[in-house]
């Protein structure tokens, strides 16, 4: 487990949690990469859109009613701006850098809505940011 | 950050709480943006996490100051508005709770989108007006139709289109595809706005048919666009994903928009062409698709997907190995499944249980199972083959992890129900009993039947074989099988006392039965045969033991269980299900039990009347106490709204309203000269500044829309245009038709909204239709020009007739300013004003000489649905500008009051 956000209450004990992302890993894990689909149900309200990038899994869920695709979507622009960002992005780069990582997720993501698509302006903002530090 | 982490654990919250709220307004009203976008960024995050931020009102105050000061940058603007989203998400009441600050707030929110220019701020805003119009309140939202639909035209119809010589912006195009967050978003929020025709009762606001039609073809033609693109092969990975994520979005609105049964069917054949893709995600999505577009098209789609692609379905069905497409494929042949096709289909999904090779999750197997006993149920029309599809589902279980009780439980209801089918269930069930691995279900179902018919299948089985049997499964069973594996024993007895020193060594033995339910109803029966038999009276058991009486539960239990199923349809799907399943059940159940059963039936609701004002998003809310709706009656009117409503009740066209900015004429207009109750109302605006006035919307809002009302609007045309140039004037018009008499104070209000030079102004005015304003003078119809000697004559008949009923009086109006211009105003000159006015409304003079300072007047008001009444009245001209008025109507109640008060409104000063 690299990085975690939660938009929503799910519960307010913190062990709960750790079983949820235990459970989300298992179901993951056990899905083929080959010939199974890029979602899954999750729970009564919860299903997870999730993308494979070399060792690192993605994975967001999103309310049942969600249209799947735009997640996808989602996960992939900012698969492409850590890219961008860090230079030909690794698992160590996020390891280590995970409040860069954070704070990329930040510029991207607001309450659990997207509010910057233009990879750009996202380059633009967080290249200010880092120089703040 | 840090304090994000913080905000995981309980504890420190309540340590650092009033800090960390004391640091926020702070950082909320720095003049660094870095700071307020922290603050905000904080906001956004811990908002929904914990519900203290939304309650805090610096807070919220604070993020919606920097959301509308014009000031702020867009980043800013952008990250206000998620962040106070996320705090609306988890405290509604910061809109609800004070109404003005309601109305302010979200006009300020929905002239966020006037900001065409930039699509960056508009896809932050549109989340935020998706949630006011889903949770808060729909109606303020519906007007802002043009401006989303425009959106969306120019993403996927302008954006992609290869001839346009225009020079468009780049950012409604992503990896040479339309934007496909600006669509997904702007595409959600009209599905919210716009009711499918399938779920009228539903609280969306707007119906495919009273959308204006160029605005409609405009979004159709976005979906044909769409579909377009989808089918276009792109190389790149990334642009296939933005491609499907269009497409999809598209067509899962289509159904919206009302489409033809030819456009269904040409979606439907685009969808099952993709079922054959290579791509999982791919077949995936067109399963929803088809799923969504199933259960919201109705039939159409039904047919189209079922004719021709079942072998498709039930092959994807029997080769795919991820469980969500099984789920998606079984939803699918779920939706689709009726009493033609019900024996196919659930032979197939038997089938699919029943192969080895399909190791599924248990879960799937069980929701399977319960759709094959729901469906068998639902649409059978040969009860025999219910029964043994049913009895063979039973029998699957033990091979699986099921325990299904409700499937069971409901196959007995309904067998006993039916008498004809209790011998044909009970042979069967002594057939599977005999079976060595009999499924509990099974054993179950058969403790209770074969207890309650056991002479039915006497000349098959006798009493004593049938009880070692069930002896037998006793001890395979669980303790609630057993439990009523022991009923049935009793039962047995009853029909069969040879059985008697078998039935009675079996309770004895169960004595010493561990499990105390067991032990007792041992106890209990056991005492039950030895008091019979001590007695002689075989009367107690008959009593004790009757036969079950028909089972009257209307609703099947099963049904619940699909909570999760068509969620993506919305509760159209629901409402269908449960009422089509309350409908063909019917076959299931004897006569007698159908009486009752019909009240379960969900009534139909009655169809809504096509007018643009059926905005109620709080039903319970929806009328405050004088009935009225309350959208209506919290609608603040413009400080100086009574002159122009006055005006519009003597006058059938003028000025409306002016201000420094804008100036609205209005013109009243009778189509028919027949219906005189029935009216075609044009607004004209003017622009009267040198600056061009932008997102002119509007809307007309009746003050009553559900429960039979007095007027009904109709066909509300959209201003001409959005935008109004210096001095140039935009139309536009509704109509408006009276249906019963009413007070004119309960008047449409017109709602304008526009901006211009950078204020947003909303200008709400009254616009008076009286009940005057459906009398027809005598000029056009001289036959109903009275003499004095009918009016007197008509004026005694009513009061003889009504007494004080139908009368209503209004004394010492004080005449407006124009009648005393001149100090020394006469009797002629007052009454010769009188006369003017009244006759301008429309009232007929009385000719008469006989009493000076007063006129006569009579007049027919007319209605749609109540007729039309006579009305006659007097109005006494007293000195110093005074009047008094009597009115009389042909009717009791409150008409005469309701034209009193019109004539009263046109004198009065």
């Amino acid at each position: 487990m690299r990085l975690v956000r939660w938009f929503d209450v799910h519960s307010s004990d913190s062990q709960r949690s750790q079983d949820a992302i235990a459970q989300i890993y298992r179901l993951i894990s056990s899905r083929d990469h080959k010939h199974q689909s890029n979602f899954v149900e999750f729970s009564d309200s919860t299903k997870l859109i999730y993308r494979r990038y070399a060792g690192l899994y993605f994975v967001m869920g999103v309310d049942l009613l969600d249209d799947e695709p735009i997640y996808l979507c989602h996960i992939h622009l900012f698969v492409e701006v850590l890219d961008a960002f860090f230079g030909n992005v690794c698992e160590l780069d996020i390891v280590f850098n995970f409040y860069k990582a954070y704070m990329i997720m930040d510029e991207m993501f607001i309450g659990g809505e997207i509010q910057e698509i233009s990879k750009d302006m996202l380059l633009e903002r967080l290249s200010i940011l880092d120089r703040l530090d | 950050m840090t304090l994000e982490l913080l905000y995981e654990h309980k504890e420190v919250v309540e340590k650092i709480n009033d800090e960390v709220n004391y640091q926020l307004v702070k950082d909320l009203s720095s003049s660094d943006d870095n700071f307020v976008m922290l603050a905000l960024n904080f906001v956004g995050v811990v908002g929904k996490l914990t519900n203290r931020l939304a309650y805090n009102d610096d807070i919220t105050t604070g993020v919606f100051k920097i959301l509308r000061s014009p000031t702020s940058s867009i980043y800013l603007k952008k990250k206000s508005a998620l962040s106070f989203l996320a705090l609306l998400k988890s405290n509604h009441s910061i809109l609800t709770e004070d109404l003005q600050r309601k109305q302010l707030w979200i006009q300020r929110i929905l002239s966020l989108l006037d900001d065409t220019e930039n699509y960056r701020l508009t896809l932050a805003t549109i989340p935020l007006i998706e949630f006011i119009a889903k949770y808060i309140d729909p109606s303020y939202c519906t007007r802002l139709l043009p401006q989303v639909t425009e959106i969306l035209y120019n993403c996927v119809v302008i954006g992609t289109s290869t001839s346009s010589d225009k020079q468009f912006p780049l950012e409604y195009t992503f990896a040479n595809m339309p934007n496909p967050w600006l669509i997904t978003k702007v595409v959600s929020l009209l599905s919210i706005l716009i009711a499918s025709p399938t779920e009228r009762d539903s609280n969306s606001l707007l119906q495919t048919n009273n959308i204006d039609t160029e605005l409609l073809n405009k979004l159709r033609k976005c979906v044909s666009v769409a579909i377009e693109l989808g089918t276009r092969q792109g190389q790149d990975p990334m642009e296939r994903i933005v491609q499907n994520t269009v497409l999809f979005s598209l067509i899962n609105f289509a159904s919206k928009l009302d489409p033809s049964d030819e456009a269904i069917g040409n979606s439907v054949s685009a969808l099952c062409s993709l079922l054959a893709s290579k791509e999982i995600n791919i077949r995936y999505l067109t399963l929803d698709s088809l799923v969504k577009l199933c259960s919201s098209s109705g039939k159409p789609a039904i047919d189209a997907v079922r004719y021709k692609n079942l072998d498709m379905i039930f092959h994807l069905l029997n080769t795919e190995r991820d469980s969500s497409i099984v789920r998606k494929v079984v939803d699918l042949l779920y939706t689709f499944t009726d009493a033609e096709n019900v024996k196919i289909i659930v032979d197939g999904l038997l089938q699919y249980i029943l192969s080895p090779k399909n190791l599924a999750e248990p879960q799937i197997k069980s929701d399977i199972a319960v759709k094959i006993a729901i469906l068998t149920e639902k649409y059978a029309t040969d009860i025999n083959w219910f029964v043994l599809i049913s009895l063979k589902l039973l029998s699957l279980t033990s091979s699986t992890t099921i325990n299904d009780d409700e499937i069971w439980q409901r196959l007995c209801q309904i067998v006993v129900n039916n008498p004809s089918l209790h011998k044909l269930t009970c042979e069967q069930l002594v057939d599977y009993l005999c079976k060595k691995q009999a499924s509990e279900a099974i054993v179950k179902a058969a403790a209770f039947l074969l207890g309650e018919y056991p002479s039915l299948v006497a000349d098959k089985i006798p009493g004593v074989s049938l009880f070692g049997l069930f002896a037998e499964k006793y001890f395979s069973v669980s303790n609630v099988a057993k439990a009523m594996i022991l009923t049935t024993m009793i039962k047995l007895y009853k029909t069969s006392p040879e059985i008697g020193s078998n039935v009675i060594k079996f309770f004895q033995l169960e004595l010493n039965s561990l499990d105390i339910e067991l032990q007792t109803r041992s106890f209990e029966y056991l005492n039950i045969i030895q008091l019979a038999k001590a007695s002689g009276n075989v009367e107690v058991l008959q009593v004790l033991f009757e036969p079950m009486p028909p089972f009257n539960s209307k609703s099947n239990p099963l049904l619940k269980r699909l909570g999760s199923l068509p969620t993506s349809a919305g509760s159209a799907t629901l409402i269908n299900t449960s009422s089509t399943a309350s409908s063909s059940t019917s076959v299931l159940v004897p006569k007698r039990a159908s009486s009752s059963r019909s009240i379960g039936v969900p009534v139909p609701p009655p169809p809504r009347r096509s007018t643009t004002n059926d905005i109620n998003s709080n039903i319970d809310l929806s009328e405050d106490f004088s009935g009225k709706d309350f959208y209506y009656s919290r609608q603040i009117l413009a400080p100086n709204w009574r002159e122009g409503f006055t005006r519009m009740i003597s006058h059938k066209q003028g000025v409306l309203f002016t201000s420094s900015l804008i100036k609205v004429f209005y013109r009243i207009t009778t189509p028919n000269s027949q219906q005189s109750y029935a009216f075609h109302i044009s607004l004209a605006f003017i622009n009267l500044t040198e600056w061009e006035i932008t997102g002119l919307s509007t809307q007309v809002i009746a003050s009553k829309t559900q429960s039979n009302p007095e007027y009904v609007i109709m066909n509300v045309n959209l201003p001409s245009a959005a935008t109004i140039k210096p001095h140039k004037r935009v139309e536009q018009s509704y109509e408006l038709s009276v249906r019963k008499p009413f007070d004119v104070e309960d008047s449409p209000i017109l709602a304008i909204h526009f901006k211009c030079g950078g204020s947003i102004n909303t200008i709400n005015l009254k616009t008076a239709i009286g009940m005057t304003t459906t009398l027809v003078s005598s000029e056009v119809n001289p036959s109903m020009h009275l003499t004095l000697a009918q009016f007197i004559t008509r004026w005694k008949t009513l009061s003889e007739a009504l007494g004080r009923d139908g009368e209503y009086q209004i004394s010492g109006i004080k005449l407006k300013k124009d009648f005393k211009k001149a100090e020394t105003i006469g009797l002629e000159d007052g009454l010769l004003l009188l006369v003017q006015t009244v006759k301008r409304l429309g009232f007929d003079i009385v000719e008469q000489t006989s009493v000076h300072s007063t006129i006569f007047v009579s007049g027919i008001v007319h209605t749609k649905s109540e007729g039309n009444f006579g009305c006659l009245m007097k109005i006494q001209y007293q000195e110093n500008g005074v009047a008094n008025v009597t009115c009389k109507t042909t009717t009791a109640g409150p008409l005469a009051k309701y034209i009193a008060e019109c004539t009263r409104n046109v004198l009065a000063k």
